[in-house]
This record gives C-alpha cells, sequence and structure tokens, in this order.
C-alpha cells in the first residue's frame, strides 16, 4: 500500500502522472470527490439505459431495435463495472448506492431529466448527448489518475465512438427525408440542443477539485465549446436550424458563437427537480422492484453452488 | 493475381474492430476466407462473434470499403458466414496481447469461461454473463480485485 505523508506530496505524484490505485492510502480529499464522480458516471449509464429500453419496442425496424438493444446492454453493463469501482473506493456500498439513487438522493446526468417525446428525440440524443458524453469522457480518460476508472474509460470511449456512428447515420436519415420527417427531427432538436449545452456543466470554478486530481484534464467551458464548434456547423450542414437566435460565426476569429446561457433548467436537474425528473426515479424503483425476484433467484442459486461446493457455475 | 490477392488480404487486415480501435478483425479471429479471382471480383467471408452483435454492419460496410480501395478490385462482396463457429481460440496472440494491454479484456482459457486478469495474472471470477456487449462478460480478479471484462465463448 503506497502511502503519502501530506496532499503536496500526493499532489506531486499525480502531476508527476503517477496513477492511483484501490489499495493505497489516498487522502480523504481525493477519494470523496472521485468517488462521487464516478457514482455520478454510474448513476447516468443506469438512467440512460432505462430511457433507451423505453425505446425498443417503438425503434422503427429490427436493426434499429438491435442497435438499441446493443445499447442499453452496453450502458447496464458501463453501470455494472462503474458501480464496482467506486464500492471499491470504500465510501458506499453498491446497494447503497441504488437505494439513494431510487430515493431521488443522488444526481445524474441533466439530460435524463428530460422526456423523449418522439424517435427523432431518441436519434437527437444518440447524435447531440451521445457525443457530448464521448467530449467529455475523452478528455477524463486522457488524464485520469484513478487506474480502475482510466482502465473502463478506455472501453467506455471506443464503445461511444460505435454509437456516434449510428447517430450519425440516423441523423442523415432525417436529413434526406420527408418533410414531415425534417421537422419531427428539428423539433426533437429544439428540446436537446440547450440540454446537451449544459451537459459540460456550469463554468469551471478555479479551485475545482477534479481539475487538480487529475480527473478532469479541461475545464467545462473548454468542453463545451469543443462541442459547440464541431456541432454548429454539423447541424445547420444538414440544413437544420441550431435554436439560438443569437449563434454566429466570428470570422475574424474564425470560430462560432453562441448566445446567453439559461443555467436555471440545469440548477434545476442537480437537484432532480427537472421536467422528467420524478417519473424517471420511480420508473428506476419499478424496474428495480419487478427485477427482485431475478436477483434472489441468482443468490439461491449462487448459495446452492457455495453450499455444493460447485465452482464450475 | 497472386499480389492482388495478397493486397485485397491486407486491406481486410487492416480493418479494426469498432469497438476495439487499433485492434484488427483479422486479429479477433473474424475473417473466415477471402477468394479473389482474376477479374477483380472479391469476395470476403466473414465469422460474427455473436450473430446479434450490433457492429456487423459497420464491419461489412469498413471492409467493403477497405477492399474497394485496393487498385485491380472491381466488385466486393462481403458475407456473414454461419460455419465456422466463432470461438475466442480464433483470436491471435496478437489479439489476446492486445485486448489485455489495451482494453483489459481477457480470453478465456481453453474450455473455461475465466480468463487470467491482464493486470495481475490471477484466473477470474464471473459476476455476469451479461457485460458491456453480448460478447463479454463481467468478472472480477480476487487477487488484485479488478474488474475486467472477459470475452464469452
Amino acid at each position: 500500500m503506497r502511502r503519502w505523508s501530506d496532499l503536496s506530496e500526493f499532489e506531486a505524484f499525480l502531476d508527476g502522472g503517477g496513477m492511483v490505485e484501490p489499495g493505497d492510502a489516498m487522502p480523504d480529499e481525493y477519494r470523496l470527490p472521485v468517488f462521487r464522480f464516478i457514482e455520478l458516471h454510474a448513476n447516468s449509464e443506469l438512467m440512460g439505459a432505462l430511457t433507451e429500453r423505453d425505446w425498443i419496442p417503438m425503434a422503427p425496424g429490427v436493426r434499429r431495435k438491435q442497435i438499441l438493444m446493443a445499447k442499453t446492454q452496453d450502458e447496464l453493463g458501463h453501470a455494472h463495472l462503474l458501480y464496482m469501482v467506486a464500492a471499491d473506493m470504500g465510501i458506499k456500498s453498491r446497494d447503497q448506492m441504488l437505494e439513494d439513487l431510487f430515493a431521488g438522493r443522488s444526481r445524474f446526468h441533466n439530460v435524463f431529466h428530460y422526456q423523449a417525446v418522439t424517435y427523432a428525440d431518441q436519434v437527437a440524443i444518440a447524435y447531440l448527448v451521445d457525443a457530448g458524453a464521448l467530449i467529455n469522457q475523452q478528455a477524463v480518460f486522457k488524464n485520469c489518475s484513478y487506474g480502475p476508472y482510466k482502465r473502463i474509460l478506455r472501453r467506455i470511449v471506443a464503445e461511444e465512438g460505435f454509437h456516434m456512428r449510428h447517430g450519425e447515420e440516423m441523423v442523415l436519415r432525417f436529413a434526406q427525408g420527408s418533410p414531415i420527417q425534417r421537422a419531427m427531427f428539428q423539433e426533437a432538436l429544439d428540446r436537446w440542443w440547450w440540454p446537451t449545452v449544459h451537459m459540460f456543466g456550469p463554468p469551471s470554478k478555479p479551485d475545482d477539485l477534479l481539475l487538480r486530481w487529475h480527473i478532469k484534464s479541461d475545464t467545462n467551458e473548454v468542453l463545451r465549446d469543443r462541442f459547440v464548434q464541431k456541432f454548429v456547423p454539423l447541424v445547420q450542414g444538414y440544413g437544420f436550424t441550431v435554436p439560438d437566435p443569437d449563434v454566429r460565426y466570428d470570422a475574424e476569429q474564425g470560430r462560432w458563437e453562441i448566445g446567453e446561457i439559461d443555467w436555471e433548467p440545469l440548477q434545476a436537474t442537480f437537484e432532480n427537480l427537472g421536467p422528467d425528473s420524478s417519473r424517471r426515479i420511480e420508473t428506476a424503483l419499478a424496474a428495480w422492484n419487478q427485477s427482485a425476484w431475478v436477483r434472489d433467484g441468482l443468490d439461491q442459486v449462487a448459495a446452492l453452488h457455495a453450499a455444493s461446493g460447485d465452482q464450475a457455475a | 493475381m497472386n499480389d492482388l490477392a495478397e493486397a485485397v488480404r491486407s486491406a481486410v487486415a487492416s480493418v479494426d474492430d469498432p469497438e476495439y480501435p487499433g485492434i484488427s478483425i483479422a486479429d479477433l479471429g473474424l475473417v473466415s476466407e477471402v477468394r479473389v479471382d482474376g477479374g477483380g471480383s472479391v469476395e470476403v467471408d466473414l465469422v460474427p462473434t455473436f450473430v446479434g452483435c450490433p457492429a456487423l454492419e459497420l464491419i461489412r460496410a469498413d471492409v467493403g470499403r477497405a477492399v474497394g480501395a485496393v487498385s485491380g478490385v472491381h466488385t466486393v462482396e462481403v458475407r456473414f458466414v454461419d460455419r465456422p463457429l466463432w470461438t475466442p481460440e480464433r483470436i491471435t496472440g496478437a489479439g489476446r496481447a492486445a485486448l489485455a494491454r489495451e482494453f483489459t479484456v481477457a480470453v478465456p482459457l481453453p474450455g473455461l469461461s475465466s480468463g487470467r486478469c491482464p493486470r495481475c495474472g490471477g484466473s477470474t471470477d464471473e459476476l455476469s454473463a451479461f457485460g458491456p456487449s453480448p460478447c463479454r462478460a463481467i468478472h472480477r480478479c480476487p487477487s488484485c480485485g479488478e474488474p475486467v471484462e472477459v470475452v464469452r465463448r
């Protein structure tokens, strides 16, 4: 077990590219914010999977359903892995984290506090929100000082990149579709643009611990800007309108500027008071309760195998 | 003719798996047969890891594009075949090493569902057969505690 005599020695270790592992005597000033960040990520994967699941029966055609099933499994798998890593930090057990989430005491990403109204919303999410998530996750992966999290992010980033390709393909279908289909996607874009802009978080504070501890590698503004510079021209290029009357291209600077951001809706999601927060949390709790018999059954099977000394199961 | 066949084979092998950027589909054992005739018609037979794999259409498109770009190739047909069956034993040594090193993903030991932990070499315990993709289960290494994903048979 590695130990550091004080915070400045620990910080020098991180600044030198050091990686922290679960067995290390990491300072609590590190352990707590890193745990919270991973717990938030795990909660968001789980809440995202449940939304995606809702659209499987409604997705048009077998292939779209197959992709949604794969994404649902993918996100549940990520949640499972992330809850393991979070629980190993010794602050909350996995059951406590789930209990807190279903009781509305925990946080999950703002984008899962809104309702997906039509299948076009699902596509807007696959296109914009998955891209935003990928930008965030790539930045965390780049500089992540917590070993088990970095190793899981490596796989998550690869899989999100693969989801992105599907989102792009679907947006192209809408862009080439009938006027009704195009209008449908525009409405979805109107609903999801600002939540995606919010997704990068409020402006970073200068003393952001996650930056100091090498979890984040860029400020929230830098990440948001990366999204804006890429997606404003892409969305416009497909012939859709960015729902921001002040969006403009600054030819002198060679960059896109967006209008002022209203932070109120984001703040509401932090308190689980977003437009769809309570329904989402209730749905998640109901899903958890409805699947209790599966967990009970698996526990009983595991107990039987343990009693008979059967390792093959 | 042999040069063309060689060029086509290396074009196929240059395609990475969409879920493992940097690892070739050839190293994952997805390539069954590549046939090239004198007229530049190419048929590529690929073996899916799992029938429900969501990446199949992307892989098909990527292989079609890579082979189509080889000079002398006129038509490309990429098919997923149901024989031979894919097993983890088809993954090459280079593929195994890259999965372990880059992705902390283990390949199961012969006849078992467990693999060797890419971190410490310990034998993994399965926690759930359902990992983030149909082809991977979630394990934990009891020796070092690492969550490990193990390729499923």
